[in-house]
């Protein structure tokens, strides 16, 4: 009897799934879209020494399809730095995933993913974010973008939204003092899948205009011969409301063996949205950012090579956006380095688009 | 197991909106509005091509289709509001919406009735959706100003602002030619 009510109700679920779609509100449909920035970066290190480059940092497309209003596919391939030969640029996929949209309540996704993990990982596109650069504490603290093979579920309920990923491990053998756990992603090549990773984020939408959240991440990381287990926690928090800009994130790393045994960082933003002032359409918005971070802050002998790699960076930047889609970026600030009191000065100006 | 697979299945099942009834939903939607009785008329409203494009160009967004579900709002023999429902894109999906306007032109309840993206379902969210009350054709929509942003959902943010915004200028033009 219990077989029978079973297959019933299989049947019931998965004609639900396929069939229930009005018509007038739904068409299948490709989907194209993509995103790119384009850099001139200036560096002054302490020696007076001077180097500049300029660098289609990343050119990215993004193709879907929509089989109907449940099943989608969504993928992102990315170039870097114009072209890939001998070891430099690379060419990545960075999201291939087949999407299923139960209800707002909850969603799954499996093939190449982004595991939720700080404010950046799975928003990144240039007009999203203050700074030509990304900022520092999303390449070495939670390095970005993030992504892997794996599954996620997702939704959201009353104001809260989350998402659980479960996705191939890092290698720890990659971890290193000077990028913590950045060099540990497998990115989806043959991964190892004996030890997944699990990362679990939460948010809070309930205020206007405010997102406030964390997340926690587990791996037992394996490397050829050995493993390390690490946990990140993370909390963030971003405002913009009445013209103003805030955002803040914190995060930490703790591994369990190795010659560092914690990597943490934090950052602000504050801005502020000229154009209602300036009786302008284009967003004039001038930022100022704090960063303190250290990719080995505790580490086994203790002294200078916790000072080694630990940084502090202000920024004076600017953003504007005749339209949304499109922003114009300048930014100066000095970084230093606590080992020397090492300051390196950098003047960035880029261009950035969405669509 | 069967047993937990049976009641999993039941509970996910009955928490899943069906298509069919999306015009019966609708309905309800702008029936609770209202604390007092209603008669509903619906329309398969065909967007006159010279508005459409009209519209289009000012709001700087394509319809979706060509033509709208609409409902006039009764009260007695008073026409007192106006239901649309529409659709705009997300990052690739449709997202369907439904805007209640009255006599006035004024925005009086937003809902957004279908979202098919994983990300920035956040616009769900009532009190986000209420900003849009009391607007019309003439009101700032500016986003991060008047209409707060959503972290996560900036593309549904923008195609939402934009949607209703086009809904208001289409009452506008043809509020009384219903």
């Amino acid at each position: 009897m219990n077989k029978y009510l079973l297959f019933m109700l299989i049947t019931l679920f998965l004609s639900n799934i396929t069939l229930a779609q009005n018509e007038d509100f739904y068409e299948s449909k490709v989907t194209l879209s993509g995103y790119g920035e384009l850099h001139f970066n200036q560096e002054t290190n302490s020696k007076g020494f001077v180097s500049k480059s300029l660098d289609f940092h990343r050119f990215v497309l993004f193709l879907g399809y929509n089989w109907t209003e449940k099943w989608s596919f969504k993928s992102e391939v990315e170039l870097e730095h114009n072209f890939v030969q001998n070891g430099q640029g690379e060419l990545e996929l960075e999201q291939a995933y087949v999407n299923y949209h139960h209800a707002d309540w909850f969603g799954f996704q499996a093939g190449v993913i982004l595991p939720s993990i700080g404010l950046l990982n799975e928003y990144h596109e240039p007009p999203l974010f203050f700074g030509v650069e990304r900022p520092d504490y999303h390449n070495k603290i939670i390095p970005t973008t993030w992504f892997g093979n794996g599954i996620a579920f997702y939704g959201n309920y009353l104001d809260f939204d989350y998402k659980l990923t479960v996705m191939e491990g890092l290698n720890n053998e990659k971890f290193s003092e000077s990028n913590g756990i950045r060099g540990g992603r497998r990115k989806g090549f043959r991964a190892d899948a004996k030890n997944p990773l699990y990362n679990l984020r939460v948010d809070y939408n309930g205020f206007p205009g405010l997102k406030i959240g964390g997340s926690l991440t587990y791996n037992k990381a394996s490397g050829d011969t050995s493993t390390n287990k690490i946990d990140i926690f993370e909390i963030h928090a971003k405002y913009n409301y009445n013209n103003f800009y805030a955002l803040f994130e914190y995060g930490q790393i703790n591994y369990e063996k190795g010659n560092f045994r914690k990597s943490l960082g934090f950052y602000f933003d504050l801005g502020y949205d000229l154009s209602g002032l300036l009786k302008t359409r284009t967003e004039i918005i001038p930022f100022f950012r704090y960063t303190d971070y250290n990719t080995a802050a505790s580490t086994l002998l203790r002294g200078d090579a916790d000072k080694k790699n630990h940084y502090k960076y202000w920024v004076f930047g600017i953003s504007v956006k005749p339209i949304q889609e499109v922003v114009f970026k300048a930014d100066f600030g000095i970084r230093t380095r606590e080992l020397g009191n090492e300051e390196t000065k950098l003047f960035n100006l880029g261009v950035g688009y969405m669509f | 197991m069967n047993k937990l697979i049976i009641i999993s299945l039941i509970v996910f099942n009955s928490m899943t909106p069906s298509d069919s009834d999306l015009k019966s939903d609708v309905e309800s939607l702008i029936r609770n509005n209202f604390e007092f009785e209603t008669r509903l008329e619906f329309i398969n409203y065909k967007i006159p091509g010279n508005i459409k494009q009209e519209i289009e160009k000012k709001s700087g967004q394509k319809f979706f289709k060509d033509f709208l579900y609409m409902w006039k709002v009764y009260r007695g023999d008073d026409y007192i509001a106006t239901g649309i429902l529409d659709n705009v894109y997300g990052k690739s999906q449709p997202i369907t919406f439904l805007v209640l306007i009255n006599r006035y032109n004024g925005v009086m309840m937003c809902e957004i009735v279908k979202y098919r993206e994983p990300y920035g379902g956040q616009i769900s969210n009532k009190k986000w959706l209420d900003q849009f009350n009391g607007k019309d054709n003439s009101s700032s929509y500016k986003i991060g100003d008047e209409i707060s942003t959503i972290s996560g959902a900036t593309i549904s943010v923008n195609s939402i602002t934009k949607g209703i915004r086009k809904l208001t200028i289409l009452i506008s033009l043809i509020g009384n030619d219903l």
